[in-house]
């Protein structure tokens, strides 16, 4: 892996030449019409995020700034847990989120029971493996879901979004203008819209790297293979294995968020194990596809519109004649 | 392709809660983010409705009655011109990059209400300049005459879907308050047709049509009431969002100032009164009720944050 990395770093690198005025201009008005010949369809891709293995490390977080030169986004206390980023932004495409599940009286005698307290001799690892588990700590690197049906690619007006050969939602940042549909449509709330540039940004599922034969830089970094990457149809299978496996040890709660489309929502390339509701992670517990609504909507419209239109020409035909 | 597809090892599993599902930060808040639609969105909406609107109706009274209304529709198509410009400039104004406002020009997708809306205005703009340019020309070319005609016509359609494409924009996405607008479509459809209405009247006041007037006064009474139908069943949609944002007397100022103020003082203004200041004034309330109302929705995934 790092040869290859290393061998594509070798490669000679080029630019485009410097253009004059006049061709900057005209290449901005014309060059977005352009087409490029559409790459051949390959195997669907996409992350498995296991939460039940996620430490909250962050390197997912560290590690996609790195490759994707995203800059920092200030360090200041949220007041939530270890949690500093809150939410995915322009400028944060991966996040972890914490959640702190303790009782009320969570005070260290609770939590210590007093034959568990230290001899002289400290803690044992027998006695560390056997403390009361009064509560828990949810960790879980979110992300952009890359939607097999993606609100975000349904609503853009320019074709900035696309899904790509690897059936990954991507935005194309030399066309998108910054609408905000796709913000408004992602009922995620994934896509932000940079008030730098004031382009939409998210996880492009590392686009670049993957065309390179390369993981993900997030999943590559992970740890503890709570990010997991690979053929979408493998990593179900992985992911059905991972849910019997935590049943026979006892987790009955854990279960699949987004594998499998539902009868208000596509299946999501980037899908989740969970352990509790998806509401508790941030997630809506009923995605729903707000396009499913359109038609409806456009005939209450239209029926509307002729409706005003029918009442003038009754007016214009009794009063006008 | 490399894969990360080591084998799992034994992790220590984190034990199920005594009680499932306890506080979360993350479950508090909407899980959407609002874009950064703010006035400039509500005034948009305004202006398309009376660009729209006056369009709509200025074609079709001409088109019905020529003999009644053609001078007051020739002095329309300019003012709905100007007012398509005007909204044109905040949608340019409203994008996070203007200067590539034409990217929304390189794909026509159906699908989505904004490709769609705008395809829309960009067609309804051809018929409309040629309409506006030619009405301003002096009298007398019958040539250019039919001409006018045979753009208005053709102008009917898109300038339909400019009015109707607005509302579905909006009621397409997963934002609280705007998911459940089903009847917000039907509501500005129906209002731009009014705005129209009010328009051609005012219009016909200045220019001292009195025939015109005396038509378009009662049409205008009517479509207000009408108005009321979409408006009503897209408060039913929106009546669990409205109830968690705001206070019963924040709801009670909306209601007075757009119910009381866009159509009970307009209807007593324009029938009980019914001088020119008066029909001056009326319309003016129906616009201040029609923005309010505006700003209420565009407001409403912002509040709900």
């Amino acid at each position: 892996m790092a040869s290859r990395e290393m061998e594509l770093a070798a490669l000679p690198q080029t630019s485009d030449p410097p253009r004059g005025l006049l061709s900057a201009i005209l290449g901005r008005l014309i060059d977005p019409f352009r087409r490029g010949v559409p790459p051949e369809p390959r195997p669907p891709t996409g992350f498995f995020t296991d939460t039940t293995v996620c430490i909250g490390c962050k390197a997912c977080e560290v590690a996609c700034k790195a490759w994707n030169e995203l800059p920092a986004d200030g360090f200041h206390w949220s007041g939530n847990s270890y949690d500093n980023t809150e939410t995915l932004s322009a400028t944060s495409w991966r996040h972890v989120k914490f959640i702190e599940q303790f009782p009320p009286d969570n005070s260290l005698s609770r939590l210590v029971s007093e034959d568990l307290k230290p001899s002289g001799t400290g803690f044992s690892l027998d006695m560390l493996l056997n403390e009361p588990k009064e509560g828990r700590w949810l960790m879980m690197s979110d992300v952009c879901k890359h939607c097999v049906t993606a609100p975000c690619q349904q609503a853009c007006p320019t074709g900035a979004i696309i899904h790509t050969e690897f059936d990954n939602v991507f935005i194309q940042p030399d066309i998108c203008n910054g609408c905000s549909s796709c913000v408004a449509a992602c009922p995620f709330g994934v896509i932000t819209r940079s008030s730098v540039d004031g382009h939409s940004h998210k996880c492009t599922l590392c686009y670049d790297r993957q065309r390179d034969g390369l993981v993900p830089a997030c999943a590559k970094a992970c740890p503890t293979q709570s990010i997991q990457f690979g053929p979408i149809d493998e990593l179900h299978e992985r992911a059905r294995n991972r849910v019997e496996d935590l049943h026979s040890r006892g987790v009955t709660t854990a279960y699949l968020y987004g594998d499998t489309p539902s009868k208000s929502y596509s299946q999501l390339n980037s899908f989740y194990l969970l352990v509790d509701r998806p509401s508790v992670y941030g997630l809506p517990d009923n995605p729903f596809n707000p396009w499913l609504h359109m038609k409806g909507d456009y005939v209450r419209a239209i029926v509307s519109g002729l409706t005003a239109i029918a009442a003038l020409l009754a007016v214009l035909f009794l009063l006008g004649s | 392709m490399e894969t990360n597809s080591r084998l799992q090892t034994p992790v220590a599993l984190p034990s199920p809660p005594r009680e499932e599902s306890k506080g979360s930060p993350y479950a508090t808040g909407p899980v959407t983010k609002a874009p950064a639609w703010h006035g400039l969105v509500a005034w948009d909406m305004l202006f398309n409705g009376m660009t729209t609107g006056l369009f709509l109706v200025a074609a079709i009274s001409e088109l019905v009655a020529p003999d009644l209304f053609t001078s007051v529709a020739k002095t329309a198509y300019p003012v709905a011109f100007v007012l398509l410009l005007v909204d044109l400039l905040c949608l340019v104004l409203d994008l996070g990059d203007p200067l590539r406002f034409h990217h929304m020009l390189r794909v026509f997708k159906p699908g989505s209400p904004m490709s769609l809306g705008t395809w829309c205005l960009t067609i309804y703009s051809l018929p409309l300049t040629v309409a506006a340019a030619i009405s301003l020309l002096p009298g007398g070319w019958m040539t250019l005459e039919s001409v006018r005609r045979l753009v208005v016509v053709i102008g009917l359609l898109p300038a339909l879907g400019s009015a109707v494409y607005k509302g579905v924009l909006l009621s397409t996405n997963a934002q609280p308050g705007w998911e459940d607008a089903r009847w917000l479509g039907g509501y500005l459809t129906n209002s731009a047709l009014m705005l129209g209405c009010g328009e051609m009247l005012v219009l016909s006041v200045l220019m001292k049509h009195a025939s015109a007037a005396a038509i378009l006064r009662p049409a205008l009474g009517l479509l207000l009431v009408l108005n009321l139908v979409p408006l009503c069943l897209l408060v039913v949609d929106l009546r669990t969002t409205l109830s968690r944002i705001y206070t019963r007397w924040e709801l009670c100022g909306v209601g007075a100032l757009s119910l009381g103020g866009g159509v009970l003082i307009p209807l007593f203004l324009l029938f009980v009164v019914g001088s020119l200041l008066f029909t001056l004034s009326a319309v003016m309330f129906i616009l201040l009720g029609s923005l309010v109302i505006r700003f209420v929705i565009v407001k409403l995934p912002h509040a709900s944050a």
